[in-house]
């Protein structure tokens, strides 16, 4: 059976035109999609049931076993963080701000190690956006600044900004300017008009530069982030003269010296040269839901991530209630991961953190992640064999399919399942020790 | 003066939340009423004797004639002094995050390590800082344009990044290093480095910032004459350009 | 239940301050009923209050949540056995706004402006406001389609599409905001007025705007449409005002109410050259009101202190952040709208702001038919909602009015008439203003009136109408007001005294509307070609699934026979 307009549930480019053949089953065959979405959907070896850790070996188990031993540990601790998130749908998010809440715990998600900067540079400027069809239709200048999408966005250019054809854009790539900026070469680089290769950790004050020289301002060094001015000149002039600028940036800004200074000051220069002519800037949002947490606990708490629910009432303070800050000072007493894999991203430090307190680990797949887990749960994949809601990008909301049955409960399943098995253990032993 | 000293009765096993520790919560209540007080350990709530032992001075008094000792490990313990419009908080040894909290008067001291976010938003009174500070000393929240607008903040070692970000008034002085990016988007205020910095005043339109080492200078930052204070020479230099700012930076020229 | 011995007021039916007996059954107001009995003697009774403007879900509002936590700290309430934390003040997280609405009294709140591509996201937020009945109205002003359909004046097939995309939105009806303008953002420019024709599509504003109107009554929609003017918060715009409401003076209406509802007429009462001396029209627009009949408006009131803008008109937002030197979110959407956000505050010091607050008040106590004057504020451009209390005693109590005043730039009375205007609402023209007229606008027949059929949405305050002066007593009114004795929702008590109760999931209303088969046909045939070329989703993933809206309640106009026209 072929299903047609399917989302692809890896990256934030959440490309809705595969192909999927689905056979006894299972996905058979995938089309339009890049090589990391067909990888991911056809999938591989699954965790083939719920396990419990005894005596250091997991164990087979039920899933309400499983449960109920998910919500004794949240219960029991103090600091629960409850982290990930972003491979999963809103439908699953929404479900776990609820068990957040309940157990008053701490909710962030994988943009801690990704786009969190990027968040709280929106939050001094706003973010001067749009959705990837104005890009599309309308941009002829197009800069990428310590991102490279031939590699991590494969189809990003296919379908939404370098090469596509639009409305205004008749000739494609070839009525584009191109701009990498970038501490070394890349794909993605190679491909384009122009590359700017700055120093690692400069982009601050090359961002400054380039505001300084947008708005006529010709006194800076000659020199500035290992770029002669005439270059940083240069490249003001092609900002300025763009008939429509896109700016996208990547953990190239948000990960070098700086973080998010150089976030907050990139949106300033977009903002700026909103004086000139018209431009918008998009961080390239990795996971293909990272952008639908954000929503989700925006909308629930009024804070896009790292939200702490311990006194109930939301509290947000990234530095203090970022999922990293909490492991590198060992403040979390049990973590719920899900649709995440810390083990393999996190620094070092607070992967050993983790390794100290109870896990839980709601994911299909086996990860180092596995490894630290108490309890481990198969979930089913969202988008293949779990419908719901997931935001690209730009912040526009799709609806996943399911393309076959599963035996597997969904995220929102099990989440819903723990949180009943919370409250249930909650009023068993409300006549005993108070919390 | 009346005394109350405050121990932790062992190490705690996340982080504690205690804004009820400042003399104007204490002052006025009896020893009963001090430990009935409500702090936070994570998501437990607990009375303050719960975690603490609390001695000293038994009579109530006013904030002002209050002085708070913690002996013992504050490093977990958040939000010391937070609100404190008068009297002294004395910390022996290192002291949580959010330590002096929007104060607005009296002294908050600590002997050893102050963790991040000393002093944010703070409007008045003094802190002393023997140890080291973490980040966002005097800082703002997230996204507010007037962090802290009045105070004194004394470190003798060092600080660590973005120290008194968003700063609109008061003063900040640190007697070794600071971190990346003090003073950023400051609207006034004065800040005094003695050690060296990485992009002090990145966006400041009004301020001081005096740098005693070396520093890093943006390129929104324009070089003005050189000045001599208290027999040192400085580069002054006169930015953030970038945000049409007219504060000063000042850098040690030798 | 019943709801006994209140002083009743039900313009819609003609009932102003009488005493009497509410009955409820089933959900709905009866003649008769049995049950349990609310205790109301002597006290204030109204119909649950509608908004008919608000922002209050959707990828707007999440921006100014985003942007802002600054606010989201603020306004804090922490979680209860019944009720989800609450956050925030000009942009509450959603259970707040469900919470916070129910305490005034309102059961009804729709939605001002929803991009159809982006209405997913409105409708979860929407299924995430509890206790209140929604609405969306859907944009339509600046799509690339209705402009298509407006240059070669093909309303039919206009019309298939406006039906369509409030289908694919789940929207309720048509709003248009700086109609061409949104689209002429997408270069970063902006149209200067109604016949300035819009880059690259060859239509002007005046057409858009006709042309949607000839639609929205060829559909019978139950709303008009909902027009946020071209120029808005620019000096010296009432002109594009009253020349833009002149342009829909012949259209004629295919229901009993308005050709068009002007969105927070307030933005758009400038006189002036600039800000210097920026100055009050409203007396002229309110004399527009009182000699025509085919226009509604809402107030738009400005209330000091902070607010959030958020609307379909980016270039505006744009201006504003330049001006405050603020921060900006903009979002431009693809083929069909432009939107920003920018934190803002009014000053009570700042002539400006002065000048803005008197206009609101002035177009409501100067326009004599209280039915053709909503009170919002268009939360939160003009400031949050929670402060409607605030607005009600302000056009009750010319005493308040002097006090407020008084504590104003100096300069302020002369740039506008509301030193001068005695008038005092009483409760009869405010249960119009909150409750009647905003349901009749937006063609809610089983809302804002307390017949038999109607919706069991009722409001109980704790004032005798008949003991209290509300000019001065204006305090008592105010604190009244804010927390409602008793909200009823659907005939059970969700809020009492401040207190919710318990939080139920409200229904959605969307409006589905049939067009002949060969209209619809036509409209694919381009739509296709849209989603071929331009768009950056696939049309099958376009439209919102039934998923999103768990409860709606589906309003089907009376449908028509091919090609006929109305207007």
């Amino acid at each position: 059976m072929i299903q047609e307009d399917v989302i692809c549930s890896f990256c934030g480019c959440l490309c809705d035109d595969i192909t999927a053949e689905v056979e006894a089953g299972a996905v058979s065959r995938v089309r339009h999609a890049c090589r990391l979405g067909a990888s991911k959907m056809m999938g591989h070896d699954r965790i083939k049931g719920p396990m419990i850790r005894e005596d250091g070996t997991l164990v087979e188990a039920s899933y309400q076993e499983a449960y109920d031993r998910a919500a004794q540990i949240l219960l029991a601790a103090r600091r629960p963080l409850l982290y990930g998130w972003a491979s999963t749908v809103c439908e699953a998010q929404e479900k776990g701000v609820l068990l957040a809440e309940e157990v008053g715990g701490v909710m962030d998600s994988t943009a801690t190690v990704c786009h969190g900067p990027s968040v709280i540079g929106i939050e001094e400027k706003g973010l001067a956006s749009s959705t990837l069809g104005q890009v599309k239709n309308r941009a002829d200048t197009i800069v990428f600044w310590g991102c490279n999408p031939a590699e991590a966005h494969p189809r990003h250019s296919l379908r939404y900004s370098s090469n596509v054809v639009g409305r205004f854009t008749p000739l494609g790539r070839a009525g584009r300017k191109i701009v990498v900026v970038d501490i070394r070469e890349t794909r993605t680089s190679k491909n384009a008009d122009k590359l700017v290769l700055i120093e690692p950790g400069s982009d601050y004050e090359v961002i400054s530069a380039l505001r300084m020289l947008v708005s006529g301002k010709a006194v800076i060094p000659e020199r500035v982030g290992g770029v002669d001015k005439a270059d940083l000149v240069a490249l003001a002039e092609i900002l300025k003269r763009a008939k429509f600028g896109a700016f996208f940036f990547g953990l190239g800004i948000t990960h070098s010296r700086g973080r998010y200074k150089n976030v907050d000051n990139a949106l300033s220069l977009v903002a700026e040269l909103n004086s000139y002519t018209k431009f918008v800037v998009m961080p390239m949002r990795g996971h293909y839901n990272v952008a639908g947490i954000g929503q989700v606990l925006a909308w629930s708490s009024g804070f896009p991530m790292s939200v702490d629910f311990a006194r109930g009432m939301p509290y947000f303070n990234p530095g203090e209630t970022a999922a990293c800050d909490l492991l590198a000072r060992q403040d979390a007493d049990a973590a719920l991961i899900i649709a995440a894999d810390p083990a393999s991203n996190f620094p070092r430090s607070t992967v050993q953190a983790l390794a100290r307190i109870p896990v839980i680990q709601i994911d299909p797949y086996e990860n180092p992640t596995t490894l630290l887990s108490k309890v481990v749960i198969p979930s089913a994949i969202a988008g293949i064999e779990a419908a719901g809601t997931a935001y690209r990008m730009d912040g526009l909301a799709l609806r996943m399919k399911k393309l076959i049955d599963s035996p597997y409960p969904s995220d929102e399943e099990i989440i819903g399942q723990i949180l009943e098995s919370v409250k249930r253990q909650r009023e068993m032993s409300a006549g005993g020790a108070a919390r | 003066m009346r005394t109350i000293s405050i121990k932790p009765l062992r190490a705690f096993e996340v982080s504690v939340e205690a804004e009820v520790i400042s003399p104007d919560r204490l002052a006025a209540l009896t020893f009963g009423q001090i430990r009935a007080l409500e702090v936070w350990l994570g998501n437990r709530k607990r009375k303050l004797s719960d975690l603490f032992r609390v001695e000293g001075d038994e009579a109530p008094a006013s904030p002002a004639e209050t002085l708070v000792r913690l002996e013992g490990d504050f490093s977990r313990v958040k939000r010391i002094a937070e609100g404190m419009t008068a009297g002294t908080v004395e910390v022996l040894g290192g002291a949580g995050m959010h330590a002096g909290n929007g104060m607005k008067g009296g002294q908050l001291s600590i002997q050893g390590y102050a963790d991040d976010w000393l002093g944010r938003e703070m409007r008045g009174g003094k802190i002393i800082v023997a140890g080291s500070a973490g980040n966002y000393v005097g800082a703002g929240y997230r996204g507010e344009k007037c962090g802290m607008r009045g105070g004194e903040i004394e470190i003798s070692g060092s600080a660590g990044a973005y120290l008194g970000e968003h700063m609109c008034g008061g003063s900040i002085r640190v007697s070794g290093d600071a971190g990346d990016f003090p003073g950023a988007a400051n609207q006034g205020g004065t800040i005094y480095i003695g050690g060296s910095t990485y992009l002090p005043g990145a966006e400041m339109t009004k301020g001081t910032i005096t740098v005693g080492g070396n520093a890093r200078v943006l390129p929104g930052y324009q070089k003005a004459d050189v000045v001599t204070i208290e027999g040192r020479e400085y580069q002054k230099y006169l930015g953030d350009l970038v945000e049409k700012g007219t504060g000063e930076l000042l850098v040690a020229a030798s | 239940m019943i709801v006994k011995g209140g002083t009743v007021y039900d313009p819609a039916n003609g009932i102003f301050g009488e005493e009497m007996d509410i009955c409820i059954e089933g959900g709905r107001i009866t003649e008769k009923a049995a049950g349990e009995e609310i205790d109301a003697k002597g006290l204030l009774v109204m119909p649950g209050g509608v908004d008919a403007h608000s922002h209050i879900a959707g990828k707007k509002v999440n921006t100014g949540r985003i942007m802002s936590p600054g606010d989201s700290r603020s306004g804090v309430e922490p979680r209860t056995a019944v009720c989800r934390p609450s956050t925030g003040y000009t942009v509450p997280n959603c259970y707040a706004m469900g919470y916070r609405y129910a305490r005034m009294g309102y059961t009804t709140v729709f939605e001002a402006a929803t991009p159809i591509i982006d209405a997913r996201h409105t409708h979860e937020e929407l299924k995430e406001i509890p206790i209140l009945d929604k609405g969306a109205l859907t944009l339509f002003g600046n799509n690339w389609e209705v402009m298509e359909c407006v240059h070669d004046r093909d309303i039919p097939k206009l019309a298939a599409y406006v039906a369509w995309g409030l289908q694919a939105a789940r929207g309720y009806g048509v709003k248009i905001v700086n109609p061409g303008g949104g689209e002429a953002w997408g270069f970063g420019t902006n149209v200067k007025g109604v016949h300035d024709p819009v880059p690259n599509f060859d239509v002007t504003p005046a057409e858009i705007i006709r042309g949607l109107a000839q639609a929205n009554e060829m559909l019978r929609l139950p709303h008009s449409i909902h027009l946020h003017f071209n120029n808005l918060g620019k000096p010296g715009n009432y002109s594009t005002a009253l020349e833009t409401l002149e342009l829909l003076k012949d259209i004629k209406p295919s229901r009993r109410r308005q050709v068009v509802h002007v969105a927070h007429m307030q933005f758009s009462s400038y006189g002036g050259t600039s800000w210097k001396d920026f100055e009050s029209r409203a007396p002229d627009i309110a004399d527009y009101f009182n000699k025509s009949s085919h226009a509604t408006m809402d107030m738009g009131q400005v209330i000091f202190g902070n607010a959030t803008t958020m609307t379909a008109d980016a270039p505006l937002e744009y201006a504003n952040a330049r001006i405050a030197h603020a921060k900006w979110s903009n979002y431009d959407i693809e083929l069909e709208e432009s939107s920003g956000v920018v934190p803002w505050v009014y000053g009570r010091k700042m002539l400006v702001n002065d000048v803005q607050w008197a206009i609101g008040l002035e177009l409501a106590l100067l326009t004599k038919d209280p039915w053709k004057v909503l009170l919002t504020t268009d939360h939160p451009n003009g400031g949050p909602f929670v402060n409607y209390p605030e607005v009600i005693t302000l056009l009750m109590s010319r005493p308040k009015r002097e006090a407020e005043i008084a504590t104003q730039h100096e300069m302020a009375p002369k740039r506008s008439t509301i030193a001068t205007i005695d008038r005092e609402m009483d409760w009869g023209e405010v249960a119009v203003m909150t409750r009647a007229a905003p349901a009749r606008v937006l063609g809610l027949a089983e809302k804002g009136h307390l017949g038999p059929g109607a919706d069991a949405d009722i409001t109980i305050y704790d004032l005798k109408p008949n003991e209290v002066d509300p000019s001065v007593d204006h305090a008592l009114v105010k604190k009244a007001l804010a927390a409602a004795k008793y909200t009823i929702k659907g005939g059970a008590v969700v809020a009492k005294e401040g207190e919710i109760l318990q939080a139920p999931l409200g229904r959605t209303y969307w409006v589905q509307a049939e067009v002949p088969a060969a209209d619809a046909q036509r409209l694919m045939v381009d739509l296709q070609e849209k989603f071929d070329r331009y768009y950056s989703i696939q049309l099958s993933n376009y439209m919102v699934q039934d998923a999103y809206v768990a409860n709606p309640v589906v309003i089907r106009p009376p449908a028509r026979e091919a090609a006929k026209e109305v207007a």
